[in-house]
């Protein structure tokens, strides 16, 4: 059981924040986003929603695909550019400096892949349907959305157990952080009410995480709003 | 309602109390109703739901960490991102048929008017101050009269406001005095309610400009009456020194952060931890910000009159009155000595008219 609450303490430190969320998460996110990776094909187009320190979306252009990677964060976005000059994959990671609500402007159906980690529980429930809502709408007929976030568990001593985790380091992280985040619930619903087929859900962390894999259907079905 | 977040947002208001954000229905709205801004803490919300009985509006509550307008806009937890947000993704763009929002302008510090224009299309425009005022202005066909547009802080809000950010200190206070010596436990409720309302009452009198000079001063004259004494009798049975000690402590509690409680008077606390060097506790920021910069005279709030284009957006939004027109209609610095520091016309103006000039 484990809670990533407490990533909104290490945000205000964008040059360490990678390695310091590896360390407490001994090496889950890591693993989840090696996941994501491997199911990307070279020479797709990937939208990285919430791109945080351009970690995931350099493993993605390693893998061969290009990247159109944005954060609400202007430090964060900062330090994403200053990785992909490090490494050479300016050409191949677009880092853009934008919030969710801004997914209006860019074009539908224009991406193979929509990938988040840890960010839909960053945002309002509003603000998570609009993100769901326009990943859908810039991906491509059989492109996919995969999200990696902390979700509430399914039964109810896991959701306590979940609870006694959370809370104490929830405390800590807001007193100091003022800040906090919120477990996703019925993801898998949510993505099937957008008109896409839920692949695989995949649950770690004491059923306290899911790394969900939804595709759009090749014959775009009505999507509802 | 819900009594545990009520009696939070109430008494525990150094805390957030969030409530969700999205679209709340006040009265029987419809398509031409119109659309007003708030934050998501609790007690705000609540507030105006119960102000506004009889209006028929849209209440498009936006992010703010679950904090009042005032000091999220101040913090920057509520701002133009929280609007912009709310606007599209609350679902009130297939509610309404127009596209104007009516922003409190408390807000301003954190909301531009002209990005959240620029990024939703919506046009904004500032409504009065209170709550009490909107159905008033409302009525008046959005025209908002003088006193709208200025913060006041009477004796209610003086209460509210001190109360709501105090409780727990006093609380905490309390429960040592219950815990360690509870045979004093009385006397300190008894000072405690005492001291509240004499400086809560009387604060806009007691001389000194800031919190802590008037309470400086109280304290002068505790300390007066302390060393008085020893020699003049007291009465045996009761603890007159300790009370008067006990007095002191709690103008202080009371008094030192005053300006941070109301919207009319300047945060003591913030320039006092920047003076210290302290930059920052978690995300609260203090050394280095404009605003604590401009209260401790780093920098100076600074007119360009041939930039600005007089469009009064400053004039606008300052709770306070600083900013005034001339008898040419051309905006000026009037009342610099009463500026806050809440920077709201530096966040309106798009002509970079106002700037917070290095001293």
């Amino acid at each position: 059981m484990f809670s990533y609450v407490f990533m909104k303490l290490l945000e205000g430190r964008p040059e360490s924040y990678d390695r310091r969320v590896e360390r407490v998460s001994g090496g889950h996110i890591r693993a989840i986003k090696e996941q994501i990776v491997d199911a990307i094909d070279p020479g797709t187009h990937v939208l990285e929603v919430g791109c945080g320190t351009g970690e995931l979306a350099t493993m993605i252009a390693a893998r061969g695909a290009t990247v159109l990677a944005f954060d609400a964060s202007e430090k964060m976005v900062a330090e994403a550019r200053d990785r992909m000059a490090r490494e050479g994959l300016e050409e191949k990671v677009t880092v853009q400096s934008m919030a969710v609500t801004a997914m209006d402007r860019l074009d539908a159906a224009s991406f193979d892949a929509v990938v988040a980690t840890l960010v839909l529980s960053e945002l309002t429930r509003d603000e998570e349907r609009y993100a769901l809502r326009h990943a859908v709408r810039v991906l491509r007929p059989g492109g996919r959305l995969l999200l990696a976030d902390e979700v509430v568990p399914r039964t109810t001593g896991r959701r306590l157990a979940y609870q006694a985790v959370r809370l104490p380091v929830l405390a800590v992280t807001y007193l100091v952080s003022t800040s906090s985040t919120r477990p996703l619930e019925n993801l898998p619903e949510t993505l099937r009410h957008l008109g896409l087929e839920v692949l695989q859900e995949e649950r770690s962390l004491g059923d306290a995480f899911a790394l969900v894999v939804a595709r759009k259907p090749q014959q775009d079905k009505e999507v509802e709003a | 309602m819900n009594p545990f977040k009520a009696v939070w947002g109430l008494l525990f208001r150094l805390f957030p109390c969030p409530i969700q954000t999205g679209v709340v229905r006040i009265g029987n709205p419809g398509p031409d109703s119109p659309v007003l801004v708030t934050c998501n803490f609790y007690t705000t919300v609540r507030r105006l739901i119960r102000t506004l009985k009889g209006v028929d509006a849209w209440l498009l509550v936006a992010e703010s960490k679950g904090v009042n307008v005032w000091c999220a806009a101040c913090g920057n937890e509520f701002n133009t991102r929280s609007v912009v947000s709310a606007i599209k993704t609350s679902g009130i763009e297939d509610k309404v048929t127009h596209r104007t929002v009516i922003l409190p302008p408390l807000g301003a510090a954190g909301i531009s008017a002209a990005e959240v224009k620029d990024q939703t299309g919506w046009h904004t425009r500032w409504g009065p101050v209170r709550a009490k005022d909107i159905p008033a202005y409302l009525a008046a066909h959005r025209k908002r009269t003088e006193p709208m547009k200025r913060a006041t802080y009477t004796l209610g809000e003086r209460l509210d406001t001190a109360l709501g950010s105090m409780f727990p200190f006093y609380f905490f206070v309390a429960l040592g005095f219950l815990v360690f010596a509870p045979h004093l436990l009385g006397y300190f409720v008894g000072t405690l309610v005492a001291t509240f309302l004499v400086f809560i009452g009387l604060c806009p009198w007691i001389p000194g400009k800031h919190g802590w000079q008037k309470v400086l001063l109280l304290d002068a004259l505790l300390g007066l009456a302390l060393a008085a004494t020893s020699v003049w009798p007291v009465p045996a049975d009761i603890p007159v020194r300790t009370i008067l000690v006990m007095a002191m402590v709690l103008f202080a509690l009371h008094g030192g952060e005053l300006g941070g409680l109301s919207s009319i008077w300047a945060s003591d606390f913030d320039p006092f931890m920047a003076r210290l060097g302290l930059r920052s506790i978690g995300n609260t920021r203090f050394a280095g910000t404009t605003r604590t910069d401009l209260l401790i005279g780093a920098r100076v709030l600074t007119h360009y009159p041939e930039k600005c284009s007089s469009c009064a957006e400053c004039i606008n939004v300052c709770p306070i009155g600083v900013w005034d027109r001339n008898e040419h209609k051309k905006t000026f610095l009037a009342h610099r000595e009463a500026c806050t520091a809440c920077c709201a016309c530096l966040k309106q103006c798009t002509e970079d008219a106002i700037e917070a000039l290095a001293a």
